[in-house]
């Protein structure tokens, strides 16, 4: 064998061990996820996104309240309800407990986000996405998003408008799972806002039903306090 | 598998203040450095999503009753923390140590209640859940049993 053909034998060799291995590491995404802790935000809003969040009332602003996921990241702050991954040829299946959230997540190359179908087809306002892989990380980009509520829980009253665009990474680590939410909004944020969430596996766990109904969602029937 | 009890749980919902056990951040709408005591007769026990609601009959000073509505965990949580709310029973007359809200009414967040044989309820909490998930052990949030 020259020694040319031995070196190109070898790089194959090693990049074919690399594939595998991020393969590997792509399979410990799969599977039923609780956070491990607070999430982390980092955020500078512009002077409308602070306006916008100065305003925000949640006994009649929150989307939760008529059982409406806000967004995908509002649904990932809820602290009890699990997640579950499931990657399959062509596509990811996210399963989030909080609300009944079920998305489906298009792995076509070539593919873009704007032409991809809704990701959740009961919410269209969650936008269109498009999964790919960065070695073992499973990156999700997702625009089309409707303008209104971002946050309600992590970070109350936090804002989007239809021109943001958002990218998911999710980060394996064995039985622990990063994903790290960079929300890219020049109308509200002066820079990206990133949420970092951090989850560790449920061994055995399923994702429950969720069945929210708005008459036991609101306090529509409560009387204010008097100020 | 250890089976942990939630005493050491209890503790820590109590430091922490359930930072955000329902669909709403509870140290929104209730304010957790105040508690009060309601006892009556327990009218509806609806645990469900995203919160659980009890309602409870208090008498009030002047004689009259009046209808709390002390909130509670999403019903998936308290199944996967194998809390026994099943023990709330309607017609039963207990005492629910609550958190009020801090802008409604008549509205109160659950933190223990005294049932009919004394032994106390309690939720066990997510955080010591996830703890006890991540050393491979389970929570069980049995009743604190009356001396």
């Amino acid at each position: 064998m020259s020694r040319t053909r031995s070196v190109s034998v070898a790089l194959i060799a090693v990049s074919a061990a690399a594939v595998l291995s991020a393969q590997g590491r792509r399979a410990e995404l799969d599977g039923v996820w609780i956070l491990a802790g607070t999430a982390k935000i980092d955020m500078t809003l512009t002077p409308a996104g602070e306006a916008a969040r100065a305003k925000y009332n949640y006994l009649k602003d929150d989307p939760a309240m008529r059982c409406i996921p806000a967004s995908i990241t509002r649904v990932m702050h809820t602290p009890s309800p699990p997640i579950e991954v499931r990657q399959r040829a062509g596509e990811v299946e996210i399963n989030y407990e909080f609300m009944d959230v079920h998305r489906r997540v298009p792995l076509t190359p070539g593919l873009t986000a704007k032409d991809a179908p809704y990701a959740v087809k009961e919410h269209p306002h969650l936008g269109r996405s498009v999964g790919r892989y960065d070695g073992d990380v499973l990156v999700i980009d997702t625009v089309g998003q409707h303008a209104g509520i971002l946050d309600t829980l992590g970070a109350p009253g936090l804002v989007q408008s239809d021109q943001m665009r958002t990218e998911e990474r999710f980060i394996p680590n064995g039985n622990r799972l990063t994903i790290i939410v960079t929300h890219y909004d020049p109308v509200n944020y002066a820079k990206p806002l990133v949420v970092t969430f951090n989850y560790q596996k449920l061994p055995g766990g399923e994702i429950l039903p969720w069945d929210c109904t708005p008459d036991k969602a609101n306090y529509d029937k409560f009387t204010p306090k008097p100020n | 598998m250890v089976n942990t009890r939630c005493v050491a749980g209890l503790a820590a919902w109590l430091l922490l203040g359930a930072v955000a056990a329902a669909h709403h951040s509870v140290a929104v709408n209730f304010d957790n450095s105040k508690t009060l005591n309601l006892s009556g007769r327990l009218k509806e026990v609806d645990i469900r999503n995203p919160h659980s609601r009890i309602t409870i009959e208090v008498r009030q000073p002047d004689g009259t009753l009046k209808d709390w509505l002390v909130e509670w965990s999403d019903r998936n949580a308290l199944v996967r923390r194998k809390v026994p709310f099943q023990l709330l029973r309607v017609g039963d007359t207990v005492t629910i140590n609550a958190s009020p809200s801090r802008s409604l009414d008549n509205l109160a967040y659950f933190r223990t209640a005294v049932l009919p044989d004394k032994s106390l309820l309690r939720d066990c909490g997510f955080a010591a859940f996830r703890e006890a998930i991540a050393n491979g052990e389970t929570v069980e949030c049995e009743p604190e049993r009356a001396k």
